[in-house]
């Protein structure tokens, strides 16, 4: 084939829809049979920099030998072609002593077949791309035009080598990219933060194709259970490295990868490469992301450029997380607002219920009392049969129970100052005990108390305190039906900073339907058959007047623990109370 | 003391009856009004050893009344009478000698006004 022909086949070949590897090889082809050359190799550059011996003509015998080696730039004839980026032509004449660089000991014998070697280098103006071997035992020289030749030939193949690597590095910017817009898209909604560390992990591991993507947030974050959000699973000979990362990235404020943390252990053999990068808001490192892809895997898209991209990755992260901290904090402060607005509608509307409240019992109570009144005068005056006494007991008992539970509804619905007083909580206990346990009744109750004897004082209202400590005894007693164990606890608590007196009061009375527990401080809410549903209510409006509150732990099937919250003395209580 | 006179003021008619005549088999003797001004005349024209005052009622109610009262004497003894508690934390209140909380048992305010009179 003449020179013009067999260029004409080459540029056609390159230009052909075939992958790389099988263009490159029928290039090889072509030329180890037109320039009668057995060996037409060709070496390119790795990610680090160093030369393989990637492609070789179907027919080499070198090719299995020379591409278990890699060499550095500058390093034999190979890589000082690749440096000096000029083409080096031998016979076997004048073959350099330090040719065997190249030629490694399993070649020792085959050289010698050799009478002609050619050295070209694959670049263009700005980039190396490879090297191009020719090695001829059938020719002993190059022409001239020989060379000239080889040298257009060498940049063609270049020219190829050029346009693959461009699409390979844009194909990975596109993935890049579009991992980046994905990653925009999800930090941009409203998710919930606990699903938008899941999505985020999820999608960085599917774009780059990472075996396991682990983002770790340094300390108690947005009030989330978890600290740590994974995708896939972290190999445990790696667990190690990955929090050694952790801690370099957020050490050094900068992305980190396992060469930095593990020079020693990090060779070629290693399987894994891993990243880490800060998650850094506002000077503050709200956590660490973590990227681990498999070497050998394919399509792996963490290259050398893979700190530069987990930094960006991270930029976006923090952006987001800002966002939805703020998103987080807007929503709990309208929640707080809407609520507050809530609870002021619920107390006009609970004032004016309750005014109306008030002036019904009044009207009803000096009916009652009349005929409650009169009542007991027609028994006291005429003489009544056992039946018609009977029936009076039944009016009276009727009285009195209506009047019972229009006082405690009269009680529950007018404000009631408090009258402070400086108190210790444990001897009211102990005398609304004694006043209690002195019925018969309260017999078979077994009464353990465990108080703090150094419990701070607190300022109260003792009459109004002590109702709301027999509304709870007088329940537990009935929970039990009057045999059980009363268990008292008091001691030192904080409530949002501030110091406060815990009251627990726990029963062995069954606990409390679950299904009812929310109910248990509303008004006129009752299980019993002859309650009003006001006890409990009293008392949680009572504790609420002294900046308390009352929490409840039911153990349903168990027992029901109350437990009292009340400011310590040292607040400035009284103030706030008178 | 057994012939002691009260004064039992308040709006509604049979609250009144029952309550003079559960008075009066005590063995007092009960003078009634129906309001506070009328109170006040009662008490201008003759002697009262104890004032039995509701709260609530039209016109001038118990604690103007209450204030009137101790204004003019201020040895007078009253005990409030009202339908329910409230008062009982009203400052106001507090010049009063007594405050029953108005029961069909009428035995608290017995019990109320013989402490008050020393019986």
């Amino acid at each position: 084939m003449n020179p013009v022909d067999l260029l004409g086949k080459i540029i056609e070949i390159s230009h052909s829809n075939l992958e790389l590897s099988s263009r490159i090889t029928s290039i090889l082809n072509i030329i180890s049979r037109d320039m009668g050359s057995e060996e037409v190799i060709i070496y390119t550059r790795d990610k680090d920099r160093r030369l393989s011996c990637r492609y070789a003509n179907q027919k080499s015998v070198l090719f299995k030998i020379l591409n278990q080696y890699r060499c550095h730039v500058g390093e034999g004839i190979v890589g000082s072609v690749a440096q000096k980026r000029s083409p080096l032509f031998y016979t076997k004449r004048d073959i350099p002593p330090r040719f065997g660089c190249l030629f490694y000991p399993e070649l020792d014998g085959r050289i010698e077949n050799y009478k002609l070697f050619a050295f070209l280098p694959l670049a263009d103006d700005s980039y190396l791309y490879g090297v191009l071997v020719l090695c001829s035992s059938s020719r002993d020289t190059l022409h001239d035009a020989d060379k000239i030749f080889l040298s257009i030939l060498s940049r063609e193949v270049g020219g190829i080598l050029c346009s693959y690597e461009l699409i390979v590095s844009s194909k990975k910017r596109i993935s890049e990219l579009a991992t980046l817009t994905e990653l925009g898209k999800i930090l941009t909604s409203n998710a919930e933060p606990h699903d938008l560390l899941r999505n985020i992990s999820l999608i960085i591991a599917k774009s780059l194709n990472a075996t396991f993507v682990t983002i770790k947030l340094g300390y108690a974050f947005l009030k989330l259970d978890s600290h740590r959000f994974t995708y896939g699973t972290i190999d445990p000979s790696v667990q190690d490295h990955v929090e050694e990362l952790e801690g370099a990235a957020t050490r050094l404020l900068r992305a980190v990868s396992i060469k930095d943390c593990a020079p020693d252990e990090y060779e070629d053999s290693f399987r894994y490469s891993l990243f880490s990068a800060p998650i850094v808001s506002k000077n503050r490192v709200l956590g660490t992301l973590t990227i681990c892809g498999d070497r050998a895997g394919q399509n792996y898209a963490l290259g050398e450029d893979g700190p530069y991209l987990i930094n960006t990755i991270a930029n976006y992260i923090s952006s987001g997380m800002e966002n939805t901290l703020l998103n987080t904090r807007l929503r709990d402060a309208i929640r707080e607002l809407s609520d507050a607005q809530k609870r002021l509608i619920e107390q006009e509307k609970f004032r004016s219920l309750g005014e109306m409240t008030a002036n019904i019992a009044h009207e009803i109570k000096n009916p009652l009392v009349i005929i409650g009144g009169f009542t007991k005068r027609l028994a006291r005056q005429i003489d009544i049969d056992r039946t018609g006494n009977k029936y009076i007991r039944i009016i009276l008992n009727e009285v009195t129970r209506l009047e019972s539970i229009l006082n405690e509804v009269l009680n529950y619905v007018k404000e009631t100052p408090l009258l402070a007083e400086t108190c210790n909580i444990n001897d009211y206990i102990d005398e609304v005990l004694y006043l209690l346990t002195s019925d018969v009744s309260w017999e078979e109750i077994r009464v353990v108390k465990e108080y703090d004897a150094g419990l701070p004082l607190i300022a109260c209202d003792s009459q109004q305190l002590k109702q709301v400590l027999i509304n709870i005894f007088i329940n537990a007693h009935e929970a039990m039906r009057g045999i059980g164990t009363i268990w008292i606890q008091t001691k030192q608590a904080a409530y949002e900073n501030r110091p406060f007196v815990a009251i627990s009061i726990a029963d062995t009375g069954g606990g409390i339907d679950p299904a009812i527990i929310d109910n248990v401080f509303n008004p006129f809410f009752t299980t019993k058959e002859r309650g009003t549903g006001l006890g409990l209510a009293i008392s949680n409006k009572i504790v609420m007047n002294h900046k308390g509150h009352i929490d409840v732990e039911n153990v349903a099937g168990k027992g029901v623990t109350f437990i009292i919250y009340l400011p310590a003395k040292n607040n400035t209580i009284k103030e706030e109370l008178l | 003391m057994k012939n002691a006179r009260i004064l039992v003021v308040d709006d509604e008619e049979n609250i009144r009856l029952l309550f003079k005549e559960e008075l009066e088999e005590e063995g007092f003797e009960v003078d009634l009004a129906s309001n506070g001004l009328e109170a006040l005349d009662k008490l201008k024209e003759g002697r009262f050893d104890l004032v039995v005052l509701d709260i609530k009622m039209p016109g001038m109610d118990g604690i103007q009344a209450l204030n009137e009262i101790k204004n003019a004497n201020k040895d007078q003894p009253v005990i409030l009478c009202s339908a329910y508690g409230e008062f009982k934390q009203d400052f106001s209140s507090w010049v009063s000698d007594g405050y029953v909380v108005k029961s069909a048992d009428t035995r608290e305010l017995k019990q109320t006004i013989k402490n008050i009179l020393g019986l």
